[in-house]
């Protein structure tokens, strides 16, 4: 969800028609990643648009199409190898008629069939490598994916706190805005305006506990040359109310104490949003 | 996603294992519809067969592109055709990746019969939209043009284009639905 008004349909039907221009539809793309309410609607137009797809006559294929296509697939299975068409099936009657008598050394059956299963070993372990490497890759996207829902079920999370974070008489002033989920531990800070950090010292963030207990270490971050900087999903406790939120400098490793003084800081309003 | 869609669903899944029968089986089932599509918008079969086969060939290179969250597997490949279809008219190369177009469709098209009978309900509902909503859709839909090349050509203000456009597709929904 966002709270940005949503597209007008008009703009959204032209976007599913992919007639906008790059700029055009990265505006609304933006909106889009964020609105759950437009995506469902331009789901819905797509819908629409199928079925005008759906009104034009319908003609035949062009000869040989599907077979080019079968082929193609077929191709694609043994990529540079020509495709091997499977053998007909020889009944055991007719084999033993073309054998019989004269039947191979049992030698030489044997090394070929030792040949065979050489390469069919090799064939195993080679699509077993490939079997392998698409399992990684897809733990690797689904990890990737996860991740992104996370941080965006964090960002638009209704009840998720909302408190900015900033340093007052320093224009332009540094400021943080904190994201936080208390019952799953979630947070998210983007910080912005930050000064430089000496060497050998990093920025930490702190949730100060509603009920008083010591502060938590959310999360340690170096801002980029333009002063942004933050701390996505840092590892912390679940389900702890914090009162407030406060950035301090600390040693390159970070410390498990914030250290004076408070360089950006937010309370959590009294109505916790 | 259609109850009656699964059969296609269970196809998927085999295509995902590399069952080159199956993948057979989806081309058998919707290249006619893809290639009537590309071939409404190319107007040229060599064409419009190179899309259809790119699409089917990608498929099966990347059966994850498609995903019964994306809608029925008949209603992605139509959207899917049009827009190829149009980025080769066009000679673009900034359509949506194929694995973010969602779409959202009650209609069953996996059966050729009911297929049958909605095309024709479409045309009907279509045909009997006003004529300047039908020409600005056929305009945006068939040839890619954009609200501003339709103004243009069809010398009417930006916003009524658009708003012809919307209204035609609204229509066609509610006529549909009801």
């Amino acid at each position: 969800m966002t709270d940005a008004p949503h597209i007008p349909q008009e703009d959204l039907a032209l976007y599913a028609l992919e007639t906008l221009s790059h700029e055009e539809s990265a505006a609304l793309r933006v909106h889009l990643s964020q609105c759950e309410v437009c995506q469902a609607e331009l789901a819905t137009l797509r819908g629409d648009l199928a079925m005008v797809a759906l009104s034009v006559d319908q003609h035949p294929l062009p000869a040989g199409a599907r077979d080019r296509f079968a082929l193609r697939i077929a191709e694609d299975v043994r990529p540079g190898q020509p495709v091997v068409k499977r053998a007909e099936p020889v009944p055991i009657d007719r084999r033993r008629s073309r054998f019989g008598a004269a039947a191979w050394p049992g030698w030489l059956a044997a090394a070929v069939l030792l040949i065979v299963a050489g390469g069919l070993g090799y064939e195993v372990s080679v699509l077993r490598a490939r079997l392998d490497d698409r399992d990684s890759r897809i733990a690797a996207l689904e990890a990737n994916e996860s991740r992104v829902k996370q941080v965006a079920e964090v960002l638009t999370a209704p009840n998720a706190q909302r408190v900015l974070l900033t340093a007052a008489k320093t224009p332009p002033a540094p400021t943080g805005r904190v994201v936080y989920l208390a019952s799953r531990g979630e947070l998210i800070l983007q910080a912005n305006n930050l000064a430089a950090v000496p060497a050998g010292k990093t920025y930490e963030l702190w949730v100060i506990p509603a009920d008083g207990s010591a502060p938590i270490p959310a999360g340690l971050f170096r801002p980029d040359a333009a002063g942004n900087g933050s701390v996505v999903l840092p590892s912390i406790p679940q389900g702890v109310q914090a009162k407030a939120f406060g950035v301090t400098m600390e040693d390159a490793a970070g410390s498990k104490t914030p250290t004076a003084p408070i360089l950006l800081a937010g309370a959590v309003p009294a109505s916790g949003l | 996603m259609h109850g009656n869609d699964s059969g296609d669903m269970l196809l998927m899944d085999r295509v995902r294992g590399r069952e080159q029968r199956a993948m057979t089986e989806i081309f058998d089932r919707y290249s006619g519809l893809v290639y009537s599509v590309a071939l409404r918008v190319l107007k040229d079969s060599g064409h419009a067969e190179d899309v259809m086969q790119e699409i089917f060939f990608q498929l099966w290179r990347n059966p994850d592109s498609f995903s019964p969250s994306r809608g029925s597997l008949a209603a992605w490949l139509l959207v899917i055709a049009r827009n190829r279809a149009i980025d080769h008219l066009r000679q673009r190369r900034f359509s949506e990746p194929v694995d973010e177009v969602v779409v959202a469709s009650a209609t069953n098209l996996q059966d050729e019969a009911e297929r049958g009978i909605m095309m024709q309900r479409v045309q009907g509902i279509l045909g009997e939209l006003p004529e300047e909503q039908q020409r600005s859709l056929r305009l945006a839909f068939f040839e890619g043009l954009s609200h501003s090349e339709i103004a243009e050509k069809t010398g009417q203000p930006l916003g009524t284009v658009k708003t012809r456009i919307r209204s035609a597709l609204t229509l066609l929904r509610k006529r549909l639905e009801a």
